[in-house]
């Protein structure tokens, strides 16, 4: 079953945390990436979506039917709360029944063991929960929210605690869900790079007031905040105060220049080895590590920290540290932040 | 680089006693004086009721009808505990209501007050000649001198524990595992049944466990009100006493000995049920032993 969503000035108050107003729109197939630092709101969307916490403003239609004072368990949906609210005293097999006996239906064996299968839980259908791996758990916990058929799908953090391989997993795993089942989903996450693979649009919360809703496109063109750069993977962010509070320098004062009132994100500069055309600066090599991305270089100037990536591969020998290097800026890779509130002037 | 040649291996020295023999030494130095404390007394009454004075307490009719009148009424004291006492405790944990600290406060009273005290407000209330004593007796629940009374005050002393410890029990379980439930479909009422109650139940069954330990040792309040028991309700036997009281006559009537075998043979009982307990839950037959229990 998949369903029209639409979230309208939603606005809830938690003692003295007041989230909103938000808006969303999701139709099938749609899946929502909700960003933001600890306690800007995120898990309180969540919780009122799915109906724990009362709506102080605004209204949730589910196909235009205002399911804003429905219950919980009214409201069809696949919550999966941080820590994936597993039943500790049920076995795996029992877990993922329990939508099933709860609406008593006759299908409740058949429909478990097909998720059992399609899950691959047979094997640990008898396991208790405490004694499943991370990877496991989450499996068990998104096989259990597609028992009873959501309308759409509510996962607080479901990449936390996973290794790489699990998150891949589940990644592919939710992907499925949404091509071939085409199950609409709001997920909060930390990991940029399954937020990308899954969502294709994105809502970041700040001090419970939304920062930034937009495409994964309009995301990368301009980050709103720090947190977004570098959720985004800017290599270089800059807050206001940092940048104020340093010995005066050319790069220093050029930075500046080009900060938001919040301060200034830029991706790696260019190493230059000659003279050219773009802004450049002297800067000591202080650090000098390879990645799976490159050569990741930390250089000192104007007492900040420029980080510069060299893509890979990357060969001996590595820079000696304190050795001098020339870098340079394109200006137009470089974002101000906080140049806007909301969405009404940004993506 | 070659390692250099170690003469002896590394340890942090001034750290090794925290760790060390003397710690457990420490550890048991104190817990066995504790265990000392509970045994010293039980060993002296054992040696002043011989073997075959325990032996012939346990034939005594009278003895026996004083020990079915105790676990009868304790009984129904832990059924009382199950249908009032945990639904309280569930209400105090999951809910906020005004009035909460009073009705907190009201719930520990009976443990920290005497029990005399108890026994006298409820004799005060049910002694013939009062409105409640005569309801009482129309009703067929006559309380003065009877094993009602002895359930209520039994009752009054002892719930107190299970509504704590299901309050305490309730509270631990992990609200995202509720609120997941009540998204997969449970309402408050499943919930409950499914998830709340089996995984609190091993602490709410603790709860019980104390419940009728404090129901069965309980004699303040029952000199007062139900010092003899007066066939009534589902005790039909002769005029008796519970345990506590009995012992507590055979002492005033300078029968040491009798009291000393009459203690010493209730102490086996209570002690075998515990071990019972106990085992059983080693064992793992006991339906409270769930999932998130294993090691």
């Amino acid at each position: 079953m998949s369903h029209q969503w639409t979230v309208e000035g939603l606005e809830t108050q938690l003692d003295r945390f007041h989230l909103g107003p938000v808006d969303l729109r999701l139709a099938p197939g749609n899946a929502i990436a909700v960003l933001g630092m600890s306690g800007a709101g995120k898990t309180t969307l969540l919780r009122t979506l799915a109906g724990f916490l009362k709506l102080k403003r605004g209204r949730i239609l589910r196909d235009g039917v205002d399911i804003s004072r429905w219950l919980p368990e009214e409201r069809d949906l696949g919550y999966v709360p941080q820590g994936l609210g597993l039943m500790p005293h049920r076995t795996v097999l029992r877990n993922v029944r329990f939508p099933l006996e709860i609406r008593g239906r006759a299908d409740t064996n058949r429909r478990t063991q097909e998720l059992l299968d399609q899950f691959r839980l047979g094997e640990l259908a008898d396991r208790y929960p405490s004694r499943l791996s991370g990877g496991e758990q989450q499996r068990v916990a998104i096989a259990r929210a597609l028992a009873a058929d959501p309308g759409l799908i509510v996962w607080d953090e479901p990449w936390q605690g996973l290794d790489v391989l699990a998150r891949y997993e589940l990644g592919l795993v939710l992907h499925e869900l949404r091509e071939t089942q085409r199950i609409p989903m709001v997920i909060v996450t930390h990991d940029p790079s399954l937020a990308f693979s899954i969502a294709d649009s994105f809502l970041v919360l700040s001090a419970g007031r939304v920062r930034e809703q937009c495409d994964a496109l309009a995301l990368l063109r301009s980050p709103v905040d720090a947190f977004v750069a570098r959720f985004l993977g800017f290599e270089n962010v800059f807050e206001r105060p940092a940048l104020e509070s340093g010995p005066p320098g050319s790069f220093r004062t050029w930075l500046l220049e080009h900060s938001g009132p919040e301060g200034v994100a830029f991706p790696s500069p260019t190493l230059l080895s000659g003279p050219g055309t773009l802004p450049a600066w002297e800067g000591k090599v202080r650090s000098a590590r390879p990645s799976p991305h490159g050569l990741v270089i930390e250089a000192v100037a104007d007492n900040l920290v420029v980080t510069l990536r060299l893509p890979p591969p990357v060969s001996p020998p590595l820079p000696a540290l304190g050795t001098g290097l020339r870098f340079g800026l394109d200006p137009s890779t470089v974002h101000p932040l906080g140049t806007r509130f909301g969405w009404e002037g940004g993506c | 680089m070659s390692p250099e040649p170690v003469d002896s291996p590394p340890t942090a020295p001034h750290r090794r006693w925290r760790t060390g023999p003397l710690w457990l030494a420490l550890q048991l130095t104190l817990s066995g004086t504790l265990l000392l404390l509970f045994v010293v007394p039980i060993v002296a009454l054992f040696t002043y009721a011989p073997a075959k004075d325990i032996l012939s307490a346990a034939r005594n009719v009278v003895v026996q009808e004083t020990i079915w009148l105790t676990f009868l009424a304790s009984g129904v004291a832990v059924l009382a505990a199950i249908v009032f006492g945990i639904p309280l405790g569930y209400l105090l944990a999951r809910r906020a209501f005004p009035g909460k600290a009073v009705v907190e406060s009201l719930v520990a009273l009976p443990v920290v007050v005497p029990h005399l005290l108890v026994g006298l407000g409820l004799f005060f209330l049910v002694i013939p000649g009062t409105p409640v004593y005569r309801f009482t007796q129309e009703i067929g629940f006559p309380v003065y001198d009877t094993i009602w009374g002895v359930v209520l005050v039994m009752a009054f002393v002892s719930v107190p524990y299970t509504v704590l410890a299901s309050e305490l029990s309730f509270r631990a379980v992990d609200g995202r595992v509720l609120e997941a439930a009540r998204s997969l479909g449970a309402g408050n009422a499943e919930v409950f049944l499914n998830v709340s109650f089996p995984i609190a139940l091993r602490g709410i069954v603790a709860g019980l466990l104390l419940t009728w330990a404090r129901a069965v040792s309980e004699i303040g309040g029952l000199l007062v009100i139900a010092s003899f028991v007066y066939p009534a309700g589902p005790y039909s036997g002769p005029v008796t006493s519970t345990v506590s009281v009995y012992i507590y006559q055979l002492f005033q009537g300078g029968n040491l000995t009798d009291a000393a075998a009459v203690s010493s043979l209730f102490l086996l009982i209570a002690f075998a049920l515990f071990l019972g307990v106990r085992l059983g839950e080693r064992s793992g037959w006991v339906p409270w032993r769930g999932g998130q229990l294993e090691p």
